[in-house]
């Protein structure tokens, strides 16, 4: 936030003076107390001293040597590092705020000073932030800094509807990038879309994880029929229609939380000096949302309740869908669940979300005959597809979680009990 | 004092000097209903003759011959003020001429004669011959109360003078005298009421103090489950037919005095008139001048009885025509008749239903255009019902009448008119359920009472303009649905609250505080009041205009609260 600073009153009867020279230059760090400038009042030069601290933005249309200055006018600000300066760029000509009435206030001689703008006599200048309840509530669940916003409201307040409208440009909006040059060889216009920063950071992503690992995919079928049976328990004994039922990917991420812990190299990350284990279970789930890939990140999948899991999953993934997901939630993740069931795909090669070490692919749950007790049964196949960083977990062990990840989805009852 | 009894017939002792006259005489108007042989009997000091309770119950009872026995302790003293000063008429018992009934100014020392007398009151009560006034002479030998200084404003000698005139020794001598009891015999009875006391001391003292979990136990009676209900709908169905909310009402208390009995009215002109707002129009030639009774303007009176008509097994049902006449008798209602279930532990019920017009308009001026419902909330104990449609009204007074709790039942005079959708089939609305009269997701407008058909014509002119209002109407403010508000405005984040009635203390007030305390974080905006001025109500149709919400009001305060 900027703080202003304004040409004090020397004295009780002074409306100007004049402007003697700056002691610090624009883009200089100021501390509280250090001389800023110096002004001449009717009686004496004095050096200002400064009430606030911060890098001095001197706009460049500002006083020079010897020029006239009223009481109240801003000079200059005083912002937080890599803060914009409330004054147009030096191109545009900058109108300089002048504050109203200073209330009489008369600071006493020696230690004038530019005050802050929290008080009222520069209110003028700049009024207050004003955010209401609702719209700092929703701020702080959309990860949006409320205080970079222009309000909306009557007075300037902001209100929900101006942090939604400023969270979806955050993730949503395409930004303005220059596309690769497309060989004009067929003379033909060709069709383009502009690339979104969010694809940009999924193809970032995604190359490092083909390009900087060292990938190795193992596929594990399982007998999924406990698992579609349990699922079937939840939809069925569910009371309203708006309860939320754990879906598959819920209960895959749960059951391989469990697994996982028994094998950390496989949410440990990878470092050229040492291999760090993760302090967390976060659990990334995959979700296609209409801009893009997003995988929000599920913390503490060990800690959860399978119902407490699916509550969070669902959320996540209206709000990445929605494009209000805030940065915080994409991050922190040590294993990724990534599921292409529903579209009938059986087994594929997902791409490990770096930094972590392996993602776990689910395929689709298919009813097949199988044979069981030497008769043939019907059952509900389902495929696991498992990338893993070869720089950090071998062949052997990454299969031998694999398979204690199948017998878990064979076999989950066990599992889920807190 | 605050001591009750019902099991025994005691009703309860008051700390208020007269009500218990005007439930005296209520409890004889219900035996009279009931057609039961029993007496009620007020028992009550000299002071309370100088009361306006004293008068309006002994006109009361003697009017419909009511079987009661008005029995004045004249004790001389009422604190610390002799009668002799504080009365006009040195006298109590010939007072009754002044009501149309027997007087009698007897010893009250004297046991045998009081006995006398009162049994013959009891057997002209019995016999319907009305109410008796009976003054027992004595004199009050200790304090005012327990520790009080005694000799400010009399003399040890004249109390010494009086305790000798004790009505239990001179008893007792007559009674050795005739040879109609032994010393022995009457020693026997003495020790008897001894240990009876000491017994009971001794269980007051070994019982525990009562759990202060139970502290706000019995103020209402313990909800009846809903009966007889087939639209359990909390809208009207569509395709229902339509009449008129004064129609709805009298449809529901036509029905329930159908069958239920115990439901009588009283009122000013109530009776074959019908009353001012055809509210009993055509029950007087089914019912009879019992049930639908005609009352002097004795406001205090008859709602004072309604309290002891309640206690004693009957269902009143108070019509007073306006709300502002009832202020008269409004201690009545604050310190009888809603603090009654509370005062008896629930022993009591109190299914009283006090219903009148509210509201501004057609220059009926102050003393016809109050609303006071917020007044009334305020007291634990009452209910207080303001409909605004006819569905509403029908469904509410149903409830009401089948309810034990006393209900104030408050009905927006301007809206009598109306007509809406009401069932033929049976049902209630329960309180405490506000009504969503429209879905919106912008804002939220409370519309109480008169303020619902104004609210509603504003949101649908803002429709009009892309703007989604969600009217509520709490359709009683006591309880007060404050959850279906709050998951409103966390819907909508914004809260307007349209109320004729004045702002200070009032429903919005009450709302806007129970919103910031439940629901900070789902506000978007400051919450907002539009109230009627605050003024007694003037007479003039352009003054009268100039202090009720109207439309452009509610329409400029919904666009200020959807900008904010």
């Amino acid at each position: 936030m900027a703080f202003e600073v304004v040409v004090p009153r020397l004295g009780w009867s002074m409306d100007e003076g004049t402007f003697g020279q700056w002691l610090k230059r624009d883009g200089d760090y100021v501390d509280r107390g250090q001389p800023l400038f110096v002004l001449e009042g009717e009686k004496s030069a004095q050096e200002i001293e400064s009430f606030d601290a911060g890098f001095l933005r001197i706009p460049s249309n500002g006083p020079g040597d010897g020029d006239t200055v009223k009481v109240g006018q801003v000079l200059a600000y005083l912002v937080a590092e890599n803060e914009s300066p409330p004054f147009p760029p030096a191109d545009s000509p900058a109108k300089i705020a002048t504050a109203g009435a200073l209330s009489g206030q008369t600071p006493a001689a020696g230690k004038v000073a530019a005050p802050a703008p929290a008080s009222d006599s520069v209110a003028t200048a700049k009024p207050a932030m004003k955010a209401s309840p609702r719209a700092r509530r929703q701020a702080s669940e959309l990860g949006v800094d409320w205080t970079k916003l222009a309000g909306t409201g009557s007075t300037g307040r902001i209100r929900e509807r101006d942090v939604i409208a400023a969270a979806k440009q955050q993730f949503v909006s395409p930004i303005p990038v220059e596309l690769p040059t497309v060989p004009a060889t067929t003379g033909k216009s060709v069709k383009a879309i502009p690339v979104s920063r969010l694809r940009k950071a999924i193809a970032t992503r995604m190359m490092a994880g083909s390009k900087e690992t060292a990938p190795v995919t193992l596929t594990m079928p399982c007998d999924a029929s406990n698992l579609a049976s349990l699922r079937q328990q939840f939809r069925a004994t569910r009371r309203d229609a708006d309860e939320i039922v754990p879906d598959y990917n819920d209960l895959i991420a749960k059951l391989t939380a469990e697994i996982l812990a028994r094998h950390p190299l496989l949410t440990a990350r990878w470092g050229d000096q040492e291999i760090a284990f993760a302090e967390a279970m976060h659990i990334a789930i995959a979700v296609d949302t209409e801009a893009g890939l997003l995988a929000p990140v599920v913390r503490n999948v060990d800690q959860m309740t399978l119902r407490q899991l699916a509550a969070e999953s669902r959320r996540l993934a209206v709000a990445a869908r929605a494009g209000t997901l805030p940065e915080g939630d994409l991050q922190g993740g040590v294993f990724t669940i990534t599921n292409l069931g529903m579209f009938g795909i059986d087994s594929f090669t997902p791409v490990i979300n770096l930094p972590q070490a392996a993602i776990l692919g689910i395929g689709a749950i298919i009813r097949e005959p199988a044979a069981v007790d030497e008769k043939i049964v019907i059952r509900d196949r389902l495929t696991l597809s498992l990338t893993f960083d070869h720089r950090i977990v071998d062949g052997a062990p990454a299969a031998k979680f694999l398979a204690e990840l199948r017998q878990a989805i064979e076999q989950p009852g066990p599992w889920l009990m807190p | 004092m605050h001591l009750f009894s019902p099991e025994v017939g005691m009703m309860g002792t008051s700390g208020i000097v007269g009500p218990c006259i005007l439930q005296a005489a209520g409890a004889g108007y219900s035996f009279k209903l009931l057609k039961s042989d029993q007496v009620a009997v007020a028992f009550f000091g000299d002071g309370a003759v100088n009361n306006g309770a004293f008068h309006e119950g002994l006109n009361l009872a003697a009017i419909w011959r009511l079987p009661v026995l008005f029995i004045c302790e004249n004790n001389q003293f009422a604190t610390e003020v002799p009668f002799a000063y504080a009365a006009g008429n040195p006298r109590v018992g010939n007072r009754a001429e002044a009501y149309g009934m027997p007087g009698f100014e007897l010893d009250g020392n004297d046991v045998l004669s009081v006995c006398e007398s009162v049994g013959d009151a009891v057997r002209r009560a019995r016999a319907g011959k009305g109410p008796t006034l009976i003054e027992c002479r004595t004199y009050r030998t200790r304090a005012h109360a327990e520790g009080m200084g005694d000799f400010s404003y009399r003399t040890r000698e004249d109390v010494e003078k009086w305790k000798e005139r004790c009505p239990i020794a001179r008893l007792k001598s007559k009674l050795l005298a005739d040879g109609a009891a032994s010393a022995d015999e009457l020693d026997a009875i003495v020790d008897e009421v001894a240990q009876q006391i000491a017994e009971a001391q001794q269980f007051a003292e070994a019982s525990p103090w009562p759990d202060p979990a139970t502290a706000a136990n019995h103020i209402y009676a313990a909800p009846k489950p809903v009966t007889h209900v087939t639209v359990k709908s909390l809208v009207p169905p569509k395709g229902t037919r339509e009449i008129t909310y004064m129609k709805a009402t009298h449809e529901a208390l036509a029905e329930e005095m159908a069958v239920n009995p115990k439901i009588f009215v009283m009122g000013e002109g109530i009776g074959k008139r019908g009353g001012n707002f055809n509210t009993t129009a055509g029950l007087y030639d089914l019912y009879g001048p019992v049930r639908l009774c005609d009352t002097p303007i004795s406001e205090r009176g008859f709602v004072g009885m309604s309290c002891g008509a309640a206690m004693t097994g009957s269902r009143p049902v108070i019509d007073f025509m306006f709300a502002d006449f009832v202020l008269d008798s409004v201690g009545e209602i604050v310190n009888q008749i809603s603090k009654m279930q509370y005062m008896s532990s629930g022993r009591l019920t109190m299914p009283v239903l006090l219903r009148g017009c509210i509201g501004i308009g057609h220059s009926a001026a102050t003393h016809h255009s109050g609303n006071y419902y917020p007044m009334y909330a305020h007291f634990p104990g009452l209910r207080v019902v303001v409909p605004s449609t006819p569905y509403d009204a029908k469904g509410l007074m149903k409830h009401a009448l089948r309810s034990n709790d006393p209900v104030l039942f408050l009905e927006p005079r301007e809206l009598l008119g109306i007509k809406g959708p009401v069932p033929l089939e049976d049902y209630e609305i329960p309180f405490g359920q506000a009504a969503i009269v429209s879905e919106g997701k912008d804002a939220t407008v409370i519309a109480i009472g008169r303020m619902v058909p104004v609210v509603v014509e504003v949101a649908q002119k803002l429709a009009a303009e892309g703007a989604s209002i969600e009217v509520i109407d709490p359709r009683t403010v006591a309880p007060l649905d404050i959850e279906t508000i709050r998951e409103s405005v966390a819907k909508t984040g914004r809260l307007l609250i349209v109320d004729e009635c004045f702002a200070p203390f009032g429903i919005g007030a009450e709302i806007s505080a129970q919103i910031a305390d439940r629901g900070f974080d789902d506000l978007d905006a400051p919450i907002r009041r539009l109230n009627g001025l605050h003024t007694p109500t003037p007479y003039s149709p352009t003054l009268e205009a100039a202090v009720v919400p109207r439309i452009d009001d509610v329409l400029r305060a919904t666009r200020e609260l959807l900008a904010e």
